[in-house]
């Protein structure tokens, strides 16, 4: 009869926070236990300092925006070029024809792998880490403009024939708004690797300023709370933005539903 | 005659799809001789293919891709295993998924190079530090797949194994894994391509074998070749372990069509 008095909502509320509060329990209990292998793990409360150091130091936020900043540039880049791109290969059989299997090679060599020749042709600045994260963008939005545009129903393009629709037309009135769904799962994914090379980008390519750098350096000093502190803030703007991406698309998705029952 | 058309097809294809390439090449080589850009950033194919060879006959590239396998493979097996088990765990208890679920989620959002930094902190820069590192990209996508695999196992499948009165084991390996096989050899196939990423990064931060050690000590001596032959080989090989793969899975999911396509 107990179980009646919680409601679904609470019992959502209570098992998200129940996890997080065991979590870190465990970590304070871990520390307390004095484990020899702990000796070097800063405990939970030393972290939430550090974070308290850090929200009143303008380097901080600095770095946030830094990183943030170069990921947008990159991830602009990179969509642009991979909706063109896809949209190219995704309209014209000859293109894809052509460069497909060029891109589906290149596509191969993991983006890690590409550092040592970028650094070497670009010296270590802000070029080839805008360029790492634009190209790892730009290959999940490519793939998915092309398979979004190649799998407009045959009926829409049918209709548009109906319409007399054709070129720039075409494309914008009935192709885009078709893929939309598919470009929107590109995007999200882009956004992804974007964020997830960034950090390749600061670690590998070094910079004065950065989350990535705040990460580095709080290895260069045995700061392990620094580091950690880094690698949440990572994860918690890594998150909200894909929250907010994810709200994005579905907004779009809604919109599109409604101007079609129009 | 529709087959020479075909054939024919098949030709043109293959012609459209070596222009590109061609022409990179070209200019490449045209850029280089015609002294657009000095050898010493950019190698010349010609010279490129003789240092593969060189390294191929010194017998360092045998050397250095075994080393980097190796790596992968621990790595690979250690963070592939505990994916696949914990998956299974996961999809089959739901406490234990409260539990693993929104650790997991967690961890995911946090970019696995920026756990480099920890690891070699606590792990120090030695192989172990690398097959963790290695075994961290290994572990996400399998146990996503498998946890994802395993939860989508059929009610009926269930039903059946109650009706034949299978437990643990026998369920395990009769029921649930042969259901969800299609599913895992995805992960297997992400997780081993995510291991040779991470094994390249994990060598990169310091080593001193592998092939991208081959590419960081080809920086530091300024030999640009070396960093290309290396760029080029883990292309190659990422292509050939995930050709291999997708192969294998598509032979998998032939098997599974006629058990799906059959009346229940």
């Amino acid at each position: 009869m107990k179980k009646l008095l919680i409601s679904k909502k609470t019992k959502g509320i209570l098992g998200a926070i129940a996890f997080p509060i065991v979590f870190i329990a465990f970590w304070q209990l871990f520390i307390l236990a004095g484990f020899p292998s702990a000796r070097f793990l800063p405990s939970p409360y030393k972290v939430l300092q550090k974070f308290v150091i850090l929200f009143s130091d303008p380097t901080y936020s600095h770095n946030i925006a830094v990183s943030l900043q170069r990921v947008m540039i990159g991830f602009f880049i990179g969509t642009l070029a991979g909706f063109i791109f896809g949209l190219l290969m995704g309209l014209s059989k000859t293109a894809e024809k052509i460069f497909a299997p060029f891109f589906h090679a290149v596509r191969q060599v993991p983006m890690i792998g590409w550092i040592p020749l970028i650094i070497m042709l670009f010296g270590m600045n802000e070029l080839p880490r805008v360029l790492i994260i634009s190209v790892a963008a730009f290959y999940p939005i490519t793939l998915n403009t092309f398979s979004g545009v190649r799998n407009v129903p045959r009926e829409y393009l049918e209709l548009a024939s109906v319409y007399g629709y054709k070129g720039l037309t075409l494309i914008r009135k009935i192709i885009i708004p078709a893929a939309l769904p598919s470009i929107a799962t590109g995007i999200s994914l882009g956004l992804a690797m974007s964020w997830s090379v960034l950090m390749v980008a600061e670690i590998f390519i070094q910079t004065a300023f950065g989350i990535g750098t705040q990460i580095q350096r709080g290895r260069d000093r045995f700061d392990i709370a620094l580091v950690i502190a880094g690698i949440i803030t990572v994860g918690v703007l890594g998150y909200s933005m894909t929250l907010l991406v994810q709200k994005i698309v579905k907004a779009v998705e809604r919109g599109q539903v409604i101007s079609a029952d129009k | 005659m529709a087959k020479r058309f075909l054939q024919r097809l098949g030709l043109k294809d293959k012609l459209l799809a070596i222009i590109v390439p061609l022409l990179v090449l070209a200019a490449w080589q045209g850029a280089v001789s015609q002294k657009l850009c000095s050898e010493l950033i950019l190698t010349p194919p010609l010279t490129l293919l003789n240092t593969l060879l060189e390294l191929a006959q010194s017998g360092d590239l045998t050397l250095n891709i075994l080393a980097s396998l190796k790596r992968v493979m621990i790595g690979f097996l250690l963070g592939g295993t505990s994916g696949f088990v914990i998956g299974i765990l996961m999809a089959l208890s739901p406490f234990l998924n409260r539990i693993f679920g929104p650790l997991i989620k967690a961890l995911q959002q946090v970019p696995e190079f920026a756990w480099m930094p920890l690891i070699i902190m606590f792990l120090g820069i030695d192989e172990f530090a690398k097959y963790f590192f290695v075994a961290i990209g290994a572990f996400y996508p399998m146990v996503l797949n498998t946890y994802q695999g395993v939860s989508g196992v059929p009610e009926k499948y269930h039903e059946l194994a109650r009706v034949f009165d299978y437990k643990s084991f026998r369920y395990l390996f009769k029921v649930i894994i042969p259901s969800a096989l299609p599913s895992i050899i995805t992960g297997i196939r992400l997780s081993l391509g995510l291991s040779w990423m991470f094994v390249v990064g994990a060598e990169l931060f310091g080593s001193d074998s592998g092939v991208g050690y081959l590419m960081t000590w080809g920086r530091a001596v300024f030999q640009i070749d070396l960093v290309m032959a290396g760029l080029i080989l883990v292309g190659v090989i990422g292509f050939a372990m995930n050709f291999l793969l997708e192969r294998a899975e598509k032979q998998f999911l032939l098997w599974r069509e006629p058990v799906d396509g059959r009346p229940a």
